[in-house]
Protein backbone atom coordinates (compact mmCIF):
# COMPACT_ATOMS: atom_id res chain seq x y z
CA UNK A 1 0.00 0.00 0.00
CA UNK A 2 3.13 2.15 1.18
CA UNK A 3 4.91 1.66 -2.49
CA UNK A 4 2.02 1.75 -4.25
CA UNK A 5 0.76 5.25 -2.93
CA UNK A 6 4.72 5.99 -3.44
CA UNK A 7 4.32 4.59 -7.16
CA UNK A 8 1.50 7.56 -7.62
CA UNK A 9 2.85 10.13 -6.27
CA UNK A 10 5.94 9.72 -8.53
CA UNK A 11 4.10 9.71 -11.67
CA UNK A 12 2.05 12.84 -10.28
CA UNK A 13 5.60 14.49 -9.64
CA UNK A 14 7.01 13.23 -13.25
CA UNK A 15 3.82 14.54 -14.79
CA UNK A 16 3.72 18.12 -12.98
CA UNK A 17 7.94 17.99 -14.10
CA UNK A 18 7.09 17.09 -17.65
CA UNK A 19 4.43 19.82 -17.72
CA UNK A 20 6.93 22.51 -16.63
CA UNK A 21 9.28 21.58 -18.87
CA UNK A 22 6.95 21.57 -21.63
CA UNK A 23 5.83 25.01 -20.89
CA UNK A 24 9.41 26.46 -20.41
CA UNK A 25 9.64 24.74 -23.88
CA UNK A 26 6.73 26.43 -25.41
CA UNK A 27 7.30 30.09 -24.10
CA UNK A 28 11.47 29.49 -24.82
CA UNK A 29 10.08 28.81 -28.41
CA UNK A 30 8.31 32.07 -28.35
CA UNK A 31 10.80 33.81 -26.87
CA UNK A 32 13.22 33.18 -29.48
CA UNK A 33 11.25 33.41 -32.54
CA UNK A 34 10.63 37.17 -31.44
CA UNK A 35 14.19 37.61 -31.41
CA UNK A 36 14.61 36.76 -34.21
CA UNK A 37 11.60 38.58 -35.69
CA UNK A 38 13.01 42.17 -33.96
CA UNK A 39 15.51 43.96 -35.29
CA UNK A 40 17.25 44.51 -31.66
CA UNK A 41 17.81 41.86 -29.48
CA UNK A 42 17.52 40.91 -25.93
CA UNK A 43 21.17 40.45 -25.22
CA UNK A 44 20.27 37.61 -22.84
CA UNK A 45 19.28 35.18 -25.98
CA UNK A 46 21.70 36.34 -28.66
CA UNK A 47 24.69 33.94 -29.40
CA UNK A 48 28.04 36.00 -29.57
CA UNK A 49 30.52 35.11 -32.10
CA UNK A 50 33.84 33.93 -31.26
CA UNK A 51 36.01 33.83 -34.04
CA UNK A 52 39.66 33.14 -34.67
CA UNK A 53 40.76 35.42 -37.32
CA UNK A 54 43.96 36.68 -39.51
CA UNK A 55 44.19 40.72 -40.19
CA UNK A 56 42.38 39.97 -43.21
CA UNK A 57 39.64 38.48 -41.91
CA UNK A 58 39.15 41.08 -39.30
CA UNK A 59 39.44 43.87 -41.76
CA UNK A 60 36.59 42.21 -43.54
CA UNK A 61 34.29 42.37 -40.19
CA UNK A 62 35.40 46.01 -39.17
CA UNK A 63 35.02 48.01 -42.53
CA UNK A 64 31.70 46.73 -43.55
CA UNK A 65 29.63 49.80 -45.47
CA UNK A 66 26.76 48.99 -43.20
CA UNK A 67 26.41 53.04 -41.58
CA UNK A 68 27.42 51.30 -38.21
CA UNK A 69 29.40 52.87 -36.26
CA UNK A 70 32.07 50.26 -35.35
CA UNK A 71 33.73 50.58 -31.80
CA UNK A 72 36.74 48.08 -31.18
CA UNK A 73 38.69 47.76 -28.82
CA UNK A 74 42.54 45.66 -28.80
CA UNK A 75 42.38 43.77 -25.37
CA UNK A 76 43.85 40.48 -24.00
CA UNK A 77 43.41 38.84 -20.57
CA UNK A 78 46.82 39.16 -19.49
CA UNK A 79 46.91 42.88 -20.28
CA UNK A 80 45.88 44.58 -16.64
CA UNK A 81 44.61 48.15 -18.12
CA UNK A 82 42.67 45.80 -20.42
CA UNK A 83 41.03 44.35 -18.21
CA UNK A 84 40.45 47.50 -16.22
CA UNK A 85 38.76 49.08 -18.93
CA UNK A 86 36.22 45.93 -19.92
CA UNK A 87 33.65 46.69 -17.67
CA UNK A 88 33.45 50.57 -19.13
CA UNK A 89 32.78 49.07 -22.45
CA UNK A 90 30.55 46.41 -21.55
CA UNK A 91 28.51 49.34 -19.41
CA UNK A 92 28.72 51.33 -22.33
CA UNK A 93 27.91 48.73 -24.97
CA UNK A 94 24.39 47.99 -22.98
CA UNK A 95 23.36 51.84 -23.25
CA UNK A 96 23.60 51.33 -27.14
CA UNK A 97 23.80 47.91 -27.85
CA UNK A 98 19.91 48.56 -29.35
CA UNK A 99 21.02 51.34 -31.89
CA UNK A 100 20.88 49.47 -34.86
CA UNK A 101 23.99 51.97 -36.15
CA UNK A 102 25.71 50.28 -33.26
CA UNK A 103 28.37 47.78 -33.05
CA UNK A 104 31.00 47.42 -30.75
CA UNK A 105 33.35 44.69 -31.06
CA UNK A 106 35.91 43.31 -29.09
CA UNK A 107 39.75 41.84 -30.75
CA UNK A 108 41.36 39.68 -28.43
CA UNK A 109 45.01 39.58 -28.38
CA UNK A 110 45.49 36.76 -26.78
CA UNK A 111 47.76 33.47 -27.81
CA UNK A 112 45.14 31.65 -30.05
CA UNK A 113 46.29 28.49 -28.46
CA UNK A 114 44.82 29.10 -25.35
CA UNK A 115 40.91 29.80 -27.05
CA UNK A 116 39.38 27.22 -24.29
CA UNK A 117 42.01 27.02 -21.84
CA UNK A 118 42.10 30.95 -21.12
CA UNK A 119 39.39 32.95 -23.42
CA UNK A 120 36.55 31.11 -23.21
CA UNK A 121 36.47 30.64 -19.64
CA UNK A 122 37.51 34.52 -19.40
CA UNK A 123 34.68 35.17 -21.34
CA UNK A 124 32.10 33.44 -19.69
CA UNK A 125 33.62 34.41 -16.28
CA UNK A 126 32.91 38.22 -16.71
CA UNK A 127 29.77 37.92 -18.88
CA UNK A 128 31.08 39.27 -21.81
CA UNK A 129 28.30 39.80 -24.30
CA UNK A 130 29.93 40.93 -27.60
CA UNK A 131 31.20 39.30 -30.37
CA UNK A 132 34.92 38.68 -29.56
CA UNK A 133 37.64 38.41 -32.41
CA UNK A 134 41.01 36.20 -31.40
CA UNK A 135 44.04 38.09 -34.01
CA UNK A 136 45.76 35.22 -34.57
CA UNK A 137 48.46 37.11 -36.96
CA UNK A 138 51.36 37.08 -34.54
CA UNK A 139 53.72 36.90 -37.83
CA UNK A 140 52.19 39.92 -39.63
CA UNK A 141 52.02 42.24 -36.65
CA UNK A 142 54.72 44.70 -38.30
CA UNK A 143 52.26 45.11 -41.52
CA UNK A 144 49.12 45.16 -39.22
CA UNK A 145 49.61 48.11 -36.47
CA UNK A 146 50.82 50.92 -38.76
CA UNK A 147 47.68 49.56 -41.08
CA UNK A 148 45.37 50.08 -38.26
CA UNK A 149 46.76 53.24 -37.34
CA UNK A 150 50.30 54.89 -37.97
CA UNK A 151 50.90 55.88 -34.43
CA UNK A 152 49.90 52.93 -32.74
CA UNK A 153 52.98 51.25 -30.70
CA UNK A 154 51.83 48.31 -30.54
CA UNK A 155 50.61 48.63 -26.73
CA UNK A 156 47.14 47.38 -25.70
CA UNK A 157 44.91 48.25 -25.02
CA UNK A 158 43.74 50.30 -27.98
CA UNK A 159 40.28 51.34 -29.49
CA UNK A 160 39.78 52.24 -33.11
CA UNK A 161 36.08 53.29 -34.26
CA UNK A 162 35.25 52.88 -37.60
CA UNK A 163 31.97 53.56 -40.25
CA UNK A 164 31.60 52.52 -43.74
CA UNK A 165 35.47 51.39 -43.86
CA UNK A 166 36.67 54.49 -43.08
CA UNK A 167 38.59 55.25 -39.64
CA UNK A 168 37.17 57.75 -37.43
CA UNK A 169 39.15 57.49 -34.35
CA UNK A 170 42.29 55.99 -32.90
CA UNK A 171 42.98 56.03 -29.18
CA UNK A 172 45.95 54.19 -27.78
CA UNK A 173 45.36 53.96 -23.82
CA UNK A 174 42.51 53.08 -21.45
CA UNK A 175 39.21 54.86 -21.25
CA UNK A 176 37.02 55.80 -18.48
CA UNK A 177 33.13 55.82 -19.36
CA UNK A 178 32.88 59.47 -19.96
CA UNK A 179 35.51 59.48 -22.32
CA UNK A 180 34.51 56.33 -24.10
CA UNK A 181 30.69 57.97 -24.61
CA UNK A 182 31.73 61.08 -25.54
CA UNK A 183 33.78 59.58 -28.44
CA UNK A 184 31.15 57.15 -29.39
CA UNK A 185 28.50 60.77 -29.33
CA UNK A 186 30.91 62.44 -31.98
CA UNK A 187 30.28 59.94 -34.72
CA UNK A 188 26.88 58.30 -33.63
CA UNK B 1 14.97 71.23 -44.48
CA UNK B 2 15.68 70.29 -40.76
CA UNK B 3 17.69 67.43 -41.45
CA UNK B 4 19.75 69.53 -44.22
CA UNK B 5 20.42 71.81 -41.12
CA UNK B 6 21.43 68.64 -39.03
CA UNK B 7 24.19 67.40 -41.62
CA UNK B 8 25.32 70.62 -42.69
CA UNK B 9 26.31 71.52 -38.83
CA UNK B 10 27.39 68.11 -38.50
CA UNK B 11 30.13 68.51 -41.22
CA UNK B 12 30.70 72.08 -40.03
CA UNK B 13 31.55 70.57 -36.35
CA UNK B 14 33.50 67.74 -38.11
CA UNK B 15 35.66 70.37 -40.34
CA UNK B 16 36.64 71.78 -36.85
CA UNK B 17 36.89 68.80 -35.15
CA UNK B 18 38.94 66.97 -37.62
CA UNK B 19 42.24 69.33 -37.92
CA UNK B 20 42.25 69.67 -34.01
CA UNK B 21 42.05 65.92 -33.93
CA UNK B 22 45.21 65.43 -36.59
CA UNK B 23 47.31 68.09 -34.87
CA UNK B 24 47.00 66.55 -31.20
CA UNK B 25 48.13 63.01 -32.87
CA UNK B 26 50.95 64.80 -34.22
CA UNK B 27 52.05 66.52 -31.52
CA UNK B 28 51.79 63.12 -29.13
CA UNK B 29 53.54 61.26 -31.90
CA UNK B 30 56.29 63.91 -31.45
CA UNK B 31 56.94 63.52 -27.61
CA UNK B 32 57.03 59.78 -27.67
CA UNK B 33 60.79 59.81 -27.95
CA UNK B 34 63.31 58.98 -30.53
CA UNK B 35 63.13 58.76 -34.19
CA UNK B 36 65.96 56.77 -36.47
CA UNK B 37 69.55 58.87 -35.82
CA UNK B 38 68.93 61.04 -33.04
CA UNK B 39 71.22 60.41 -30.11
CA UNK B 40 70.24 58.53 -27.18
CA UNK B 41 70.31 59.45 -23.69
CA UNK B 42 73.19 57.58 -21.17
CA UNK B 43 71.49 56.77 -17.26
CA UNK B 44 72.53 55.65 -14.39
CA UNK B 45 70.32 53.26 -13.21
CA UNK B 46 70.37 50.65 -10.35
CA UNK B 47 71.48 46.78 -11.46
CA UNK B 48 69.68 43.90 -9.74
CA UNK B 49 73.70 43.41 -8.72
CA UNK B 50 73.25 46.58 -6.60
CA UNK B 51 75.79 48.47 -8.83
CA UNK B 52 74.98 50.97 -11.03
CA UNK B 53 75.31 50.56 -14.45
CA UNK B 54 75.69 53.76 -17.29
CA UNK B 55 76.27 53.16 -21.11
CA UNK B 56 79.60 55.28 -20.86
CA UNK B 57 81.24 52.35 -18.47
CA UNK B 58 81.36 50.39 -21.29
CA UNK B 59 84.53 51.96 -22.70
CA UNK B 60 85.05 49.18 -25.34
CA UNK B 61 81.62 48.68 -26.89
CA UNK B 62 80.43 49.33 -30.49
CA UNK B 63 76.95 49.84 -29.37
CA UNK B 64 74.06 48.75 -27.45
CA UNK B 65 70.95 46.49 -27.13
CA UNK B 66 68.76 48.55 -24.73
CA UNK B 67 65.51 45.85 -24.27
CA UNK B 68 62.62 47.65 -22.58
CA UNK B 69 61.23 44.41 -20.33
CA UNK B 70 60.02 43.66 -16.92
CA UNK B 71 58.96 40.37 -14.99
CA UNK B 72 55.26 40.65 -15.33
CA UNK B 73 54.36 40.80 -19.14
CA UNK B 74 53.95 37.58 -21.11
CA UNK B 75 55.18 38.95 -24.27
CA UNK B 76 58.36 39.81 -22.15
CA UNK B 77 58.28 36.30 -20.65
CA UNK B 78 58.16 34.72 -23.90
CA UNK B 79 61.15 36.82 -25.00
CA UNK B 80 63.48 35.86 -22.09
CA UNK B 81 65.95 33.27 -23.27
CA UNK B 82 66.39 34.87 -26.85
CA UNK B 83 67.79 38.03 -25.04
CA UNK B 84 70.09 36.08 -23.27
CA UNK B 85 70.99 34.30 -26.51
CA UNK B 86 70.99 37.57 -27.73
CA UNK B 87 73.85 39.05 -25.30
CA UNK B 88 75.43 35.33 -25.93
CA UNK B 89 76.15 36.31 -30.09
CA UNK B 90 76.68 40.06 -29.64
CA UNK B 91 78.58 41.06 -26.34
CA UNK B 92 81.83 39.57 -27.76
CA UNK B 93 80.84 41.66 -30.79
CA UNK B 94 80.74 44.67 -29.13
CA UNK B 95 76.59 45.12 -28.65
CA UNK B 96 75.83 44.19 -25.17
CA UNK B 97 72.13 44.18 -24.00
CA UNK B 98 71.10 45.99 -21.26
CA UNK B 99 67.50 45.03 -19.60
CA UNK B 100 66.03 47.92 -18.41
CA UNK B 101 62.50 47.62 -16.54
CA UNK B 102 60.25 50.76 -16.93
CA UNK B 103 57.07 49.67 -14.67
CA UNK B 104 56.46 51.64 -11.76
CA UNK B 105 56.67 48.89 -9.27
CA UNK B 106 53.50 50.13 -7.13
CA UNK B 107 51.57 49.87 -9.98
CA UNK B 108 52.72 46.30 -10.86
CA UNK B 109 54.29 44.37 -7.98
CA UNK B 110 55.93 42.16 -9.51
CA UNK B 111 58.20 44.41 -11.74
CA UNK B 112 59.72 45.58 -8.39
CA UNK B 113 63.59 45.78 -7.94
CA UNK B 114 63.61 42.15 -5.57
CA UNK B 115 61.20 40.79 -8.06
CA UNK B 116 63.66 41.59 -10.79
CA UNK B 117 66.49 40.14 -9.04
CA UNK B 118 64.72 37.60 -8.60
CA UNK B 119 64.18 37.08 -12.35
CA UNK B 120 67.77 37.68 -13.03
CA UNK B 121 68.44 34.93 -10.67
CA UNK B 122 66.25 32.43 -11.93
CA UNK B 123 67.04 32.99 -15.37
CA UNK B 124 70.63 33.12 -15.19
CA UNK B 125 70.43 36.95 -17.03
CA UNK B 126 74.20 37.44 -18.18
CA UNK B 127 73.40 41.08 -18.61
CA UNK B 128 72.54 44.09 -16.97
CA UNK B 129 68.90 44.09 -15.63
CA UNK B 130 68.05 47.67 -14.23
CA UNK B 131 65.38 49.30 -13.25
CA UNK B 132 64.40 52.66 -14.23
CA UNK B 133 63.76 54.57 -10.94
CA UNK B 134 61.27 57.30 -10.84
CA UNK B 135 60.62 56.39 -14.50
CA UNK B 136 62.71 58.87 -16.02
CA UNK B 137 65.03 57.30 -18.61
CA UNK B 138 61.96 55.02 -20.69
CA UNK B 139 59.84 58.33 -22.01
CA UNK B 140 63.22 59.96 -23.15
CA UNK B 141 63.44 57.10 -25.36
CA UNK B 142 59.96 56.87 -26.18
CA UNK B 143 59.45 53.45 -24.72
CA UNK B 144 55.91 52.52 -25.23
CA UNK B 145 55.62 48.50 -24.50
CA UNK B 146 57.50 45.69 -23.36
CA UNK B 147 59.11 44.40 -24.65
CA UNK B 148 60.68 47.60 -26.32
CA UNK B 149 64.05 47.57 -28.33
CA UNK B 150 66.69 50.17 -28.90
CA UNK B 151 69.95 49.32 -30.93
CA UNK B 152 72.49 52.20 -30.57
CA UNK B 153 75.19 52.55 -32.21
CA UNK B 154 78.29 54.90 -30.66
CA UNK B 155 79.45 57.06 -33.03
CA UNK B 156 81.64 60.15 -32.12
CA UNK B 157 81.00 59.65 -28.82
CA UNK B 158 77.77 59.73 -28.87
CA UNK B 159 74.86 56.85 -28.38
CA UNK B 160 73.45 56.97 -31.70
CA UNK B 161 69.73 55.29 -32.29
CA UNK B 162 69.87 52.75 -34.75
CA UNK B 163 66.74 50.47 -34.76
CA UNK B 164 63.46 50.80 -32.83
CA UNK B 165 60.93 47.97 -32.29
CA UNK B 166 60.48 44.00 -32.27
CA UNK B 167 62.91 41.27 -31.41
CA UNK B 168 61.62 39.55 -33.92
CA UNK B 169 58.52 38.81 -36.16
CA UNK B 170 56.92 35.73 -33.80
CA UNK B 171 56.27 36.10 -29.85
CA UNK B 172 54.48 33.18 -29.25
CA UNK B 173 56.71 30.58 -31.05
CA UNK B 174 60.54 31.25 -31.39
CA UNK B 175 60.93 28.48 -34.23
CA UNK B 176 58.40 29.76 -36.51
CA UNK B 177 60.31 33.29 -36.74
CA UNK B 178 61.02 34.62 -40.10
CA UNK B 179 62.55 37.89 -39.40
CA UNK B 180 65.20 38.28 -36.72
CA UNK B 181 65.08 42.22 -36.61
CA UNK B 182 67.37 42.73 -34.14
CA UNK B 183 69.64 40.33 -35.00
CA UNK B 184 69.87 41.51 -38.94
CA UNK B 185 70.15 45.32 -37.51
CA UNK B 186 73.26 44.78 -35.40
CA UNK B 187 74.76 42.16 -38.34
CA UNK B 188 74.05 45.33 -40.67
CA UNK B 189 75.79 47.44 -38.20
CA UNK B 190 78.54 45.17 -37.65
CA UNK B 191 79.18 45.22 -41.07
CA UNK B 192 79.18 49.11 -41.10
CA UNK B 193 75.89 48.91 -43.52
CA UNK B 194 72.71 51.09 -42.80
CA UNK B 195 70.23 49.29 -41.21
CA UNK B 196 67.56 48.33 -43.23
CA UNK B 197 64.51 47.78 -41.66
CA UNK B 198 64.92 49.93 -38.71
CA UNK B 199 61.44 50.50 -37.18
CA UNK B 200 59.03 47.68 -36.68
CA UNK B 201 56.06 47.01 -34.41
CA UNK B 202 54.80 43.85 -32.13
CA UNK B 203 51.98 44.17 -29.61
CA UNK B 204 53.70 44.53 -26.02
CA UNK B 205 52.12 45.52 -22.56
CA UNK B 206 51.83 49.18 -22.35
CA UNK B 207 54.16 50.32 -19.27
CA UNK B 208 52.84 51.02 -16.51
CA UNK B 209 53.10 54.55 -14.78
CA UNK B 210 51.06 55.98 -12.42
CA UNK B 211 48.36 58.77 -13.91
CA UNK B 212 49.02 62.50 -13.10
Amino acid sequence: MQSELSGVSKIKIYMKNLFVLLLSMVSFSALSQETSKSTTRPASHHKYTLKVVNFDQLQAVLKKNDNKLYVVNFWATWCKPCVAELPVFMEVNNLYQFNPQFKMILVNMDDAMEIDSRIKPFIAKNKIQMDVYILDDNKRMNEWIPAVDQNWSGAIPATVIYRNGKKLSFKESEMNKKELVQLIKNYL
Amino acid sequence: MKRTGIIVSALVLLMFLMPASGQQLKKTSEQKGYKIGDVATDFRLKNVDNKMVSLSDFKSAKGFIVVFTCNHCPYAKAYQDRVIALNEKYASQGYPVIAINPNDPKLEPIDSFEGMQQRAKEKGFTFPYLLDDGQKIYPQYGASHTPHVFVLKKENGKNIVRYMGAIDDNYANPNDVSHKYVEAAVDQLLAGQPVALSSTKAIGCGIKTAKN
